[in-house]
């Protein structure tokens, strides 16, 4: 499942426990989301999925949804469809 | 690690850090670019064998203060980057006046030699060369920016002490690709321009400097022979077929090899031997062969006989007093390799790769894991040394646990009776097997055909699998009944030097036993008949439990009563059997 596998590219970005990536998780609820562990995360996050956030993007991704909703549309339809 | 994900690398890094015990080996990264993503990647390299590294980023381009505040550590490097020297010189460089961008070379280099200096009691130093090469790519000429860097690298390299090491950055940039390596998305607002993917494989590229600087680098590249030194298998093809000259592609291919490895050899890599063959063979190429690069005076150390590689390769580490860590092996089979990355761990292992024309890049990408920062003259007559040394003492082979490791193979052996046996196959087995072949009787497919058709003969074969993947059908027994059925004798009993050393005989014997008993069989004979080749069986019945009727050079005999045959009791071979 996306949602899943955004969660544990975070948890391991951030070093917490999986639990603490909340459906709402954004840099006000998670002490860790730092302006330098974002970079991290947007990179691990292309890593791991194998894609480019488009270049306006990548300071926008700051919430758990978002980063959600922004990987549905770049990932090809079959990847993305588990909800 | 580029097939390793960034987050795992993150994840992984946390955790080696806290179960990490021991001195720090602290590392300081000095730069006018933003790398700090490279701080995990190189400590996670470092960590994960075994050197317990931090690295410390220093300020954004402040490299003199830096160096101040550095000057204690173990190790340091600089990621000077000429695009940034001012903002966005990459793209004014070519419109400014050669007596500017003099100027700026001559800051620059007032500021690397401060620098340097206050650096000078760090242990080493990492300094990657300057290059526009991402800038640069589509200009035929040599740009304003490559110039000002040709400039600053001259300077650099003549500034250059023992333990400086310039890192040719255009080397990993090639690896990655250009278009891979840089992202620009973050050059204007934060002033990153590397990708994951380059900071992934320039941590490695760097890690043996480190591995150096702390004694860790490789020692010994142990290989075995055939079809790693050479193409084919000497016991069977014989000295005259063997393949390292220039007459074959897979010759040429292993000639190159040797080539290679005599270069690592000049440069102070131990070489050494560990095969499965007979000693005077393989010291008769060494010492004869015309198309060997390799000789004897080229090696540390051999172990070429018929006990198993990680016996073989703990005698090596041994021998040359250094630690299993210190070793490279490489050898074709995945058998041995595994057998060894099982039983020695510490030891890297390398295989053949099934396309040959990889193998010479194989080899020579080895270089990276005996980087030294510095060749001494011992180092360039280390061979000589450990030659002396191995001289004056002798290590005891010992034996490891080598039936854990069969267990953990699952080895299936199937044998075949008669009708079952494969007519082809087995004609081909007499006449190709040389070592494991206790009479090294030639038959034909009309031979063994008339063998299977007369009830006199009780014919086996056996095909092995483990869970690699099967060997295909690789032994043969022929047995014959005496006329009044009372006893029997075997006429041939040979297995491929593939599946040798895994307790297969055993087995198979075992087999053959048990059904000479049902067939109301009370003795057998056997016979060893030396040749040139299988010295390696010469007490095999013996060592079964036969007793020996007669020793003589060319010919053993040996008798067993069938009812007092104990079995083997291997209980990690699975036996099946396949009636035709």
């Amino acid at each position: 499942m996306l949602a899943d596998s955004i969660r544990n590219v975070m948890a391991r970005v951030f070093g917490v426990e999986l639990v603490c990536i909340g459906d709402n998780a954004s840099p006000g609820n998670i002490e860790q989301w730092d302006s330098l562990r974002h970079m991290n995360l947007v990179l691990a996050l292309e890593d791991e999925f194998n894609v480019r956030f488009p270049d306006d993007q990548v300071e926008q991704l700051i919430s758990f949804p978002l980063i959600e909703l922004s990987l549905r549309e770049l990932l090809p339809v079959a990847d993305g469809a588990g909800t | 690690m580029r097939a390793l994900r960034y987050a795992d690398i993150l994840s992984r890094n946390r955790e080696l850090a806290a179960g990490a015990v021991g001195k720090t080996y602290r590392i300081a990264l000095l730069s006018n670019i933003v790398v700090n993503q490279l701080a995990d990647v190189l400590e996670y390299a470092l960590r994960s064998r075994g050197l317990h590294a931090e690295v410390t980023c220093g300020d954004y381009d402040n490299f003199v203060q830096d160096s101040i505040r550095f000057k204690a550590f173990d190790a340091a490097i600089i990621f000077w980057e000429p695009a940034n020297i001012i903002d966005g010189l990459h793209v004014q460089a070519e419109s400014m006046k050669p007596a500017d961008l003099a100027a700026l070379a001559g800051r620059v280099e007032q500021e690397m030699a401060l620098t340097l200096e206050n650096l000078r009691e760090v242990p080493l130093l990492l300094f990657n060369g300057f290059s526009a090469l991402l800038f640069e790519r589509d200009n035929l000429r040599t740009g304003l920016l490559q110039q000002l860097c040709d400039r600053l690298n001259a300077v650099l390299r003549s500034a250059l002490a023992g333990h400086h090491v310039v890192v040719d950055i255009n080397k990993v940039l090639a690896g990655v690709g250009l278009s891979a390596a840089a992202d620009f998305r973050q050059f204007q607002s934060s002033k990153a321009l590397y990708s994951i993917d380059f900071l992934k494989d320039y941590a490695e590229h760097v890690a043996p400097a480190m591995f150096a600087a702390t004694g860790r680098m490789r020692k010994v590249l142990v290989l075995d022979c055939d079809n790693t030194l050479w193409g084919g298998v000497l016991g069977e093809d014989g000295e005259a077929q063997i393949q390292m000259g220039t007459a074959s592609r897979a010759g040429r291919i292993f000639r190159e090899v040797q080539h290679i490895l005599k270069g690592f050899q000049s440069q102070g890599v131990m070489l050494a031997l560990c095969s499965k063959n007979n000693t005077a063979d393989v010291n008769q190429v060494l010492s004869s062969h015309p198309d060997m690069v390799l000789r004897d005076v080229d090696l540390v150390a051999k172990k070429v006989n018929w006990l198993d590689k990680a016996t073989n390769l703990r005698a090596l580490a041994a021998e040359l007093n250094v630690g299993l860590d210190s070793l490279v092996f490489v050898d074709d089979s995945a058998f041995e390799l595994g057998l060894v990355s099982e039983a020695l761990p510490q030891v890297t292992c390398i295989q053949v790769p099934t396309a040959l024309s990889e193998y010479p890049g194989v080899v020579r990408a080895l270089a990276r894991e005996f980087f030294a920062l510095s060749r001494t003259d011992e180092d360039l007559h280390k061979t000589e040394m450990y030659r002396d040394e191995q001289a004056r003492s002798q290590a005891k082979e010992r034996i490891g646990s080598l039936e854990d490791y069969l267990r953990s193979l699952e080895l299936v052996v199937r044998i075949s009776w008669n009708a079952a046996v494969p007519l082809d196959r087995a004609a081909q087995l007499t006449q190709k097997t040389n070592q494991f072949n206790l009479t090294t009787r030639r038959y034909t497919e009309g031979d063994m055909k008339r063998m299977l058709e007369d009830p006199h003969f009780v014919v086996a074969s056996i095909d092995v699998a483990d869970r690699y993947g099967g060997y295909g059908v690789t032994g043969l027994a022929i047995l014959s009944i005496e006329t009044g059925g009372e006893a029997a004798r075997v006429d041939t009993l040979l297995m491929s030097c593939r599946i040798i050393g895994r307790h297969i005989e055993q087995v198979f014997f075992d087999g053959l036993v048990q059904k000479l008993r049902s067939l109301g069989v009370g003795r057998l004979h056997a016979e060893y008949l030396r040749t040139a080749k299988n010295a390696q069986v010469s007490d095999f019945y013996g060592t079964l439990g036969l007793s020996p009727r007669s020793v003589e050079l060319e010919r053993h005999t040996y008798e067993l009563t069938l009812s007092d045959h104990r079995g083997s009791f291997i209980n990690y071979i699975e036996v099946t059997e396949h009636v035709g």
